[in-house]
């Protein structure tokens, strides 16, 4: 749970102390969308929209299987965020790897179902973070603030419909993952992932390479 | 996961079981693959000892569907537990599958 940080006084030393020594929370972060559910919303009603995006987020496998990480959702927006002490102790999609390749086949799944009045398609950016910290300023709640968290949403961006926009900083972990089960780099959907750009993303310091795999 | 192979007159019978996911899907894809490759175009997966599917795995299945189909062959599932039932629901499966209680139900329609 998050560490709940509130000081009524704005010049508080206990809670410079407090920052101060937050620890930081490495894991992966990913931010997905649902394209076009903003204009059905207004062509087809509540009943429309709602039956589609109940379909799509119980197609979302991966994102179910880690639905306690769900840490907020603007619109139609889902962050998922999932340290890797919680990673490690699944039995499946217990790797970069794992969760990339059911992210692809989820959104496989939906591009290629016969009926294509059932679903929408989606979009995910996905970065591994180590400047992040899970903190919260509302009593209750559970977040995950810190750098890497805004340049995962920077990343989305750079995301269309039936892609994966990928940091090289997890690209770097799905390939030491790779390594490690003794497979090729073409294995699954990294047969499709592209090569590597730099973007200079906005309040971002520093140049950012990410890749991206578009789901066929 | 473990796969088995059994070849009756009307069909070939894939056998799962355990876990269809991310670390071993390929291993089924493999299988499907080579059956095809040989002109096997009468598939039959038995689940009944398969006890949990991944998005991964649903893949598999589906890009079998769609190349046993293009070939104007069959393609069917059977004997599915009822968490594995569930997530063929929830992914809209259940009405593009051919999916059958029992080895010996689905055996019917080849």
């Amino acid at each position: 749970m998050a560490r709940y940080i509130h000081y009524t006084d704005p010049n508080s030393e206990d809670m410079m102390r407090d920052l101060e020594e937050i620890p930081r929370c490495p894991g992966i972060c990913f931010f997905m969308d649902i394209n076009r559910s903003t204009d059905i919303k207004y062509q087809g009603g509540l009943k429309d929209w709602g039956r589609k995006l109940n379909n799509t987020f119980n197609n979302l496998l991966y994102a179910n299987h880690f639905q306690k990480h769900v840490v907020k959702g603007i619109g139609d927006e889902v962050m998922l965020f999932i340290p890797d002490e919680v990673l490690q102790k699944k039995t499946s999609n217990n790797t970069c790897f794992a969760l990339l390749e059911d992210i692809y086949a989820a959104l496989f799944l939906i591009k290629n179902h016969p009926d294509q009045d059932l679903y929408l398609n989606c979009k995910v950016a996905i970065h591994y973070c180590t400047e992040v910290h899970n903190i919260t300023f509302f009593e209750g709640a559970d977040d995950y603030y810190g750098s890497d968290i805004d340049l995962t949403a920077r990343l989305m961006t750079k995301c269309v419909e039936n892609r994966i926009v990928l940091s090289e900083k997890f690209y770097i972990k799905v390939v030491n993952d790779l390594i490690n089960m003794g497979l090729p780099m073409e294995t699954g959907c990294l047969a499709r992932v592209s090569e590597r750009f730099m973007e200079n993303f906005r309040g971002v310091p520093v140049s950012t390479a990410y890749r991206v795999i578009d789901v066929q | 996961m473990e796969i088995n192979e059994i070849k009756t007159d009307q069909c070939v019978i894939i056998g799962i079981t355990g876990r269809l996911d991310t670390t071993n899907y390929s291993v089924l894809e493999k299988k499907i693959m080579e059956l095809i490759d040989n002109n096997s175009t009468k598939i039959l997966v038995e689940c009944s000892k398969m006890d949990y599917i991944s998005s991964s795995g649903l893949r598999i299945l589906l890009m079998g569907l769609k190349k046993i189909t293009l070939m104007k062959g069959k393609f069917a599932l059977c004997g599915l537990q009822e968490n594995i039932s569930e997530i063929f629901e929830i992914s809209g499966f259940t009405s593009i599958f051919d999916i059958h209680a029992s080895t010996e139900d689905a055996l019917k329609v080849f």
